[in-house]
């Protein structure tokens, strides 16, 4: 409380002392401005009537307005199916990894096992393994396990975070002793442990890491780029550009498939921006 | 006791098991798999003969694989001063003392929730010659230059280099504002106490504070830069002339558009240890910081 109070006797101050913060809070304006107008400016071409072009930058955003290109593209594109991939792959992505992320965290954590040490070392190493630099022999082994070109092949070689296990782990070093003592001396096994007690303390560690795997897998471009033939199969960021390129200079319905791509993501962003800017700081510190 | 040791390992397998076995598949086999594919002539179809180190003779002696290298390089060179500085700019707007805070934060950050073929998409239709939105605004402003973005070495890399800013600038201004608002109040009522300027506080308060995070943001920022590649692909497609393709797009070419799987390995390699030696100073870094 007494925090709180200086804080807002300070900011009080601020306010007074500084002469410049009307024309800094200008500044804040403009660019901000500047960073939303692209995607503003995506939303309205959207809404033009197809074919429509202009070198007058203001006739963009005026109307007249139509959502027939939304049709359109729902209807004779693949766009959905697409959007339904992306969201699939990132889904299951995200849960496989919380599984065997947060299990290994555990055993690693709370567990007796000889040799945890070299273990735990070993999996730090994963840190310093670039994914894309490993790319091409990646694509040789998923070939010869028969998982080039299907969802398997897409999600199962990103499911291995490192990150996830040491961000977990440290988590799990914090559950009180005296909870887990007492927890084994009722008897508790360690699955019931891990999954009753152990895995709700961790929520926060887990909401940011579920966070940070949906949205790495969401736009991820290389592998699935590489990995995957039919368009059937293509991800958004891997089917938007091959769409696109069937349209050189017109740019209402391509810009119509762009924002259908992105408005789920900006309303996802609306919702849990807090949840994104904590974990932000939490993982971007730690890597 | 050795039997209770190995009742305890038991235990421990089925929670170890699974991430395990996708750790050892996925990321560490393809190390050992990428050293045999380089030593051999190997193509899309199947593994050839071997030739020893044939491959990394050839890469030296390659001047595309310098070519594409020094363009990853200065892509490295260009984005991280600046994405440091716009970085730390944008987190002193989004930290001024408005309720229009949030606002600035969310604008500055939406950006990087955008697919890179959304952001790339944009980019080509904003710098489009005659019909583009920027070419047009400048036109209405009063400059006639007409710009070809593309068509330009130099104006392709400002292209790149400024959508690339755009788009991932968030991540970076967010963490700057996490330090920002951790530096304790005290060390500025102290100050105005002391009759302290505005600036002062800035340079004797304010920026030794963020030194930290700072040298974070520009080992994260180094680390990602060498791995570019989806949005040169999608905006210049590495032109014009090559002048932008960045490295993965050369290894990529090689690998699937000329079957050369052996080679691309081989290249993976040399990019593999840069990739590392930079994680491995990060890491050091992070390991300082924690202490």
């Amino acid at each position: 409380m007494a925090a709180k109070t200086t804080s807002n006797s300070r900011r009080a101050l601020d306010r007074n002392r500084d002469p410049f913060l009307k024309g800094k809070i200008t500044i804040g304006i403009v660019v901000s401005i500047l960073f939303i107008a692209p995607i503003i400016w995506m939303l309205f071409v959207s809404i033009k009537p197809d074919g429509f072009s202009t070198s007058t930058p203001i006739e963009w955003f005026l109307p007249p307005y139509t959502i027939s290109n939304y049709i359109t593209i729902i209807m004779d594109s693949l766009i959905l199916r697409w959007l339904f991939n992306s969201f699939f792959v990132a889904f299951v992505t995200t849960i496989l990894t919380l599984i065997i992320t947060s299990l290994a965290a555990f055993a690693i954590s709370q567990m007796k096992f000889r040799f945890k040490n070299f273990i735990f070392i070993f999996f730090l190493l994963g840190l310093m393994i670039p994914g894309e630099a490993t790319i091409i022999p990646l694509y040789e082994i998923v070939k010869n396990m028969n998982l080039i070109d299907s969802y398997s092949g897409l999600i199962l070689p990103m499911i291995a975070s490192p990150l996830g296990v040491i961000i977990l782990k440290s988590f799990f070093d914090n559950v009180p002793k005296e909870i887990i003592e007492s927890a084994i001396i009722d008897g508790c096994s360690y699955f019931k442990l891990f999954y009753k007690i152990v895995l709700p303390l961790a929520k926060p560690a887990i909401a940011a890491i579920g966070i940070f795997t949906f949205i790495g897998s969401w736009n991820n471009f290389l592998w699935p780029y590489l990995s995957i033939l039919s368009e059937t199969l293509y991800t958004l960021p891997v089917g938007l550009p091959v769409f696109n390129s069937t349209y050189s200079q017109a740019y209402v319905l391509p810009m119509t498939a762009n924002a259908i791509a992105s408005i789920p993501v900006i309303i996802a962003f609306l919702l849990f921006e807090k949840q994104i800017v904590k974990g932000i700081s939490f993982t971007g510190i730690k890597g | 006791m050795n039997k209770k040791a190995w009742i305890q390992d038991m235990k421990a397998i089925p929670f170890l098991l699974p991430f395990l076995l996708a750790y050892l598949i996925f990321t560490i086999f393809p190390i050992f798999k990428g050293l045999e594919m380089s030593l051999y002539d190997w193509n899309l179809v199947r593994k050839m003969e071997f030739v020893g180190l044939e491959n990394y003779v050839e890469m030296v002696q390659d001047p595309n694989f310098w070519q594409t290298l020094w363009n990853t390089t200065l892509f490295v060179m260009l984005t991280t001063p600046t994405m440091v500085l716009l970085a730390l700019g944008l987190s002193l707007l989004a930290n001024l003392n408005t309720k229009l805070k949030t606002f600035f934060r969310g604008s500055f950050f939406i950006p990087s929730i955008l697919s890179v073929a959304v952001i790339s998409f944009l980019a080509i239709f904003m710098l489009q010659p005659y019909t583009g939105l920027v070419n047009t605004v400048l036109q209405s402003i009063g400059i006639n230059a007409e710009p070809f973005w593309m068509a330009d070495k130099g104006l392709a890399w400002v292209s790149i280099v400024v959508v690339t800013l755009w788009w991932s600038v968030g991540f970076n201004m967010i963490l700057f504002l996490t330090s920002l608002q951790d530096i304790p109040d005290a060390l500025y009522e102290a100050s105005e106490i002391d009759g302290a300027s505005r600036w002062k506080q800035f340079r004797y308060i304010t920026l030794p504070q963020l030194i930290p995070i700072g040298r974070v943001v520009i080992l994260l920022q180094i680390l990602a830069s060498y791995k570019v590649f989806a949005q040169i692909l999608l905006i210049t497609g590495g032109g014009p002339g090559g002048a932008t393709r960045p490295l993965i797009q050369y290894i990529y070419e090689i690998g699937f558009t000329q079957n050369n799987l052996g080679y691309a390995a081989t290249m993976s390699y040399a990019l593999f240890f840069i990739l590392l030696i930079l994680s491995v100073i990060q890491l050091k870094n992070q390991r300082m910081e924690e202490k």
